[in-house]
């Protein structure tokens, strides 16, 4: 079993002690620190972020998006036809994003993520993952006054250019999030055909994740789309400990079993009695064991705390389940 | 006829001296009792400034108070707070966290609320954060369901609220700006705040924002509460759409100042949005006051816009022969 994460990791130590990002990002925007300055706390902040999740034995990480703003502006701030508006609440979460606003044609004018990518990569002993905000819910929390379906296919071409930029960089696994497509069930052709347009071509290793739901009305046909792995969270949606009928044999899935958004601690039986559920479908060697969504919902010491937990689970249930 | 009568929603800016000690009593480099006599001074001012503004319903401004879920956690048994959360940029605030069973230890809002009414013969709202909320705003490792800590709450909420009709509130104001996060669960909210406001006398009022209010209006007027409050300056009134297709039925908190923005209302903009309001309810059914807490703008901007919402008001009223 791979034990991973799924997105965004908390910037700062819960109870002071390195990289003070916080301190810093305040002093720049007060002009107090150059430029300069503040890249040498962001670079170091990720450091630190990356080498908590390979300490805590982590096999895939990321970089826990120290650098994003929220999964949308990172985004959409670098493509043509967008700008970046004020804040919207982040789906039912007491945190908030600033809402892209289509403008004019959408279009990739160069790569976005593949310099933090390498940069990631090169402070990590462990294969770092790329994650890229899918383009139909980049769509789904923009404000646009064009059709969902135009802006999510123009979108999807945009975004393609990116994935092929971190497969050119040799990314080893590239993950697309879609936690808004769990909110359409009446959009499901598009989010499909969305993904199909975005992923065209690409010969990376893909993982789709979804979270804040569970895919009914999406699966199984979603498991056919050409990614390799599913990341589906089992938390916010049980429901999709029954979707998993029929999931594909050779592909993997991402199993959300830790609660991303709750400092509440999930027992090691719990961990390794869903294990053992998900087992009857998926063998447990396709399993990658994450937490429900991003970590940045919980403060840094609760994150730790559950990715320390993650990786004593997935071992003890290697043991008793293999 | 009467009507139109103008009130704050909540919370007031803090001045300069009181947020600088409360990040000097953060560090503890201040003892408590200082920030409290400051935050008593800024209460004042502000009660002053009110009674100059010639507001007609007075708030207490919330000067003790920092984040509106955590103040009230910080008070009670079964809570402790967390570490530091990002909410947006590079906004971070602790969340409460439910470890036991939840309650009342004791007032928690008493003390600041009879010290504001004892300033002036003009009543003071009694505030509180509704049980919803401060469920949505909080981590939970001790109940095993949403609903049980959310009712907990209530009850914990309730002994507040019959306590400051005790002191003497005629207006007591509990807040459930999380309502319309999960539109699933506003009956959950409903069920809550119907604990909480079991058996007062008190002219009661929710406020609610943030909302997508396609999902829970016309539902939330079955909210057990007299008065519900809308942020309807920063939407240029399209809610009232929404009541022309469904009658409204609740006294209506008005919101006429955008508090989210630095720019003041003109006097033309807020009469536009009282005389709208107006096609579709009774003046005696309308209370005026800001979209939300005014806590995020400097004094100087409070006080400009609610300066504009009381003169606008004051001309609608003159133009209906309202004294």
């Amino acid at each position: 079993m791979i034990t991973t994460v799924v997105g965004n990791y908390p910037k700062v130590p819960s109870l002071g002690g390195g990289p003070n990002l916080r301190r810093a990002l305040s002093q720049f925007d007060e002009g107090r620190i150059a430029a300069e300055e503040l890249g040498r706390v962001v670079a170091e902040a990720t450091r630190d972020a990356i080498q908590e999740q390979v300490d805590a034995g982590i096999d895939i990480v990321t970089d826990g998006h120290i650098r994003w703003e929220d999964g949308q502006t990172y985004f959409a701030r670098h493509l043509a036809g967008f700008h970046v508006n004020g804040l919207l609440r982040y789906f039912d979460s007491n945190t908030y994003f600033r809402q892209p606003v289509v403008e004019g044609p959408i279009g990739w004018t160069g790569p976005i993520s593949v310099r933090d990518y390498e940069y990631a990569a090169g402070a990590s002993s462990r294969p770092v993952k790329a994650v890229v905000t899918g383009p139909y819910t980049l769509a789904a929390l923009s404000h646009a006054d064009r059709p969902r379906a135009e802006v999510a296919l123009e979108l999807a071409r945009a975004l393609r250019q990116e994935i092929l930029a971190l497969q050119q960089a040799g990314c080893p696994l590239i993950q697309v999030d879609e936690p808004a497509a769990l909110r359409a069930r009446d959009e499901a052709p598009l989010v499909k055909q969305t993904l199909r347009e975005l992923t065209s071509g690409v010969t990376a290793k893909l993982a789709l994740y979804t979270y804040f739901g569970d895919v009914k009305g999406l699966a199984p046909d979603l498991f056919d789309l050409p990614f390799q792995v599913f990341g589906l969270d089992f938390v916010s949606g049980p429901a999709n400990f029954d979707l998993l009928e029929g999931f594909p044999a050779g592909k993997e899935l991402g199993a959300g079993l830790l609660d991303a958004r709750n400092t509440k601690m999930e027992s090691m039986e719990e961990i390794v009695s869903a294990l053992r559920r998900i087992s009857r479908f998926v063998p447990l060697d396709r399993v990658h064991l994450n937490p429900s969504c991003g970590l940045e919902f919980l403060p840094r010491a609760n994150a730790h705390q559950k990715l320390l937990r993650l990786v004593e689970a997935a071992r003890a249930a290697e043991q008793a389940l293999s | 006829m009467k009507g139109l009568l103008t009130t704050g929603v909540g919370s007031l800016p803090k001045p300069p001296y009181l947020a600088q000690a409360r990040n000097q009593a953060a560090r503890k480099a201040i003892e408590p009792a200082a920030l409290r006599q400051l935050e008593l001074q800024a209460t004042r001012e502000w009660i002053q400034a009110q009674e100059e503004l010639g507001i007609d319903v007075l708030v207490d401004g919330e000067q003790d108070r920092g984040d509106m879920a955590t103040f009230f956690a910080e008070q009670m048994a079964g809570f402790t707070i967390s570490g530091l959360v990002r909410s947006y940029g590079n906004r971070y605030y602790r969340k409460p966290i439910a470890v036991g069973p939840v309650g009342r230890r004791g007032p928690m809002t008493l003390e600041m609320y009879r010290y504001a009414q004892g300033l002036t013969p003009k009543p003071v709202k009694g505030m509180l954060t509704g049980p919803y909320t401060m469920l949505d705003w909080s981590f939970n490792e001790h109940y095993p369901t949403r609903a049980a800590l959310c009712l907990e709450l209530a009850r914990a909420l309730h002994e507040e609220a019959v306590d400051l009709e005790r002191a003497g509130a005629r207006y007591i104001q509990i807040d459930e700006p999380a309502l319309s996060t999960r539109p699933e669960e506003m009956d959950l909210a409903i069920q809550a705040m119907g604990i909480v406001t079991a058996g007062l006398t008190a002219h009661t009022i929710t406020h609610v924002c943030y909302g997508d209010f396609d999902a829970v209006y016309p539902g939330m007027l079955a909210m057990p509460v007299d008065q519900i409050d809308l942020e309807m300056a920063n939407s240029n009134y399209d809610l009232l759409e929404h009541f022309r297709r469904h009658a409204f039925t609740k006294v209506l908190g008005l919101g006429v100042l955008d508090v989210h923005t630095h720019l003041v209302e003109s006097v033309e903009q807020v009469k536009r949005g009282l005389r709208l309001t107006l096609e579709l309810l009774p003046p005696e059914r309308i209370y005026v006051d800001p979209d939300c807490g005014l806590k995020t703008r400097t004094v100087e901007e409070a006080k400009a816009k609610l300066t504009v919402m009381m003169e606008a008001t004051r001309q609608v009223k003159a133009e209906l022969g309202i004294t």
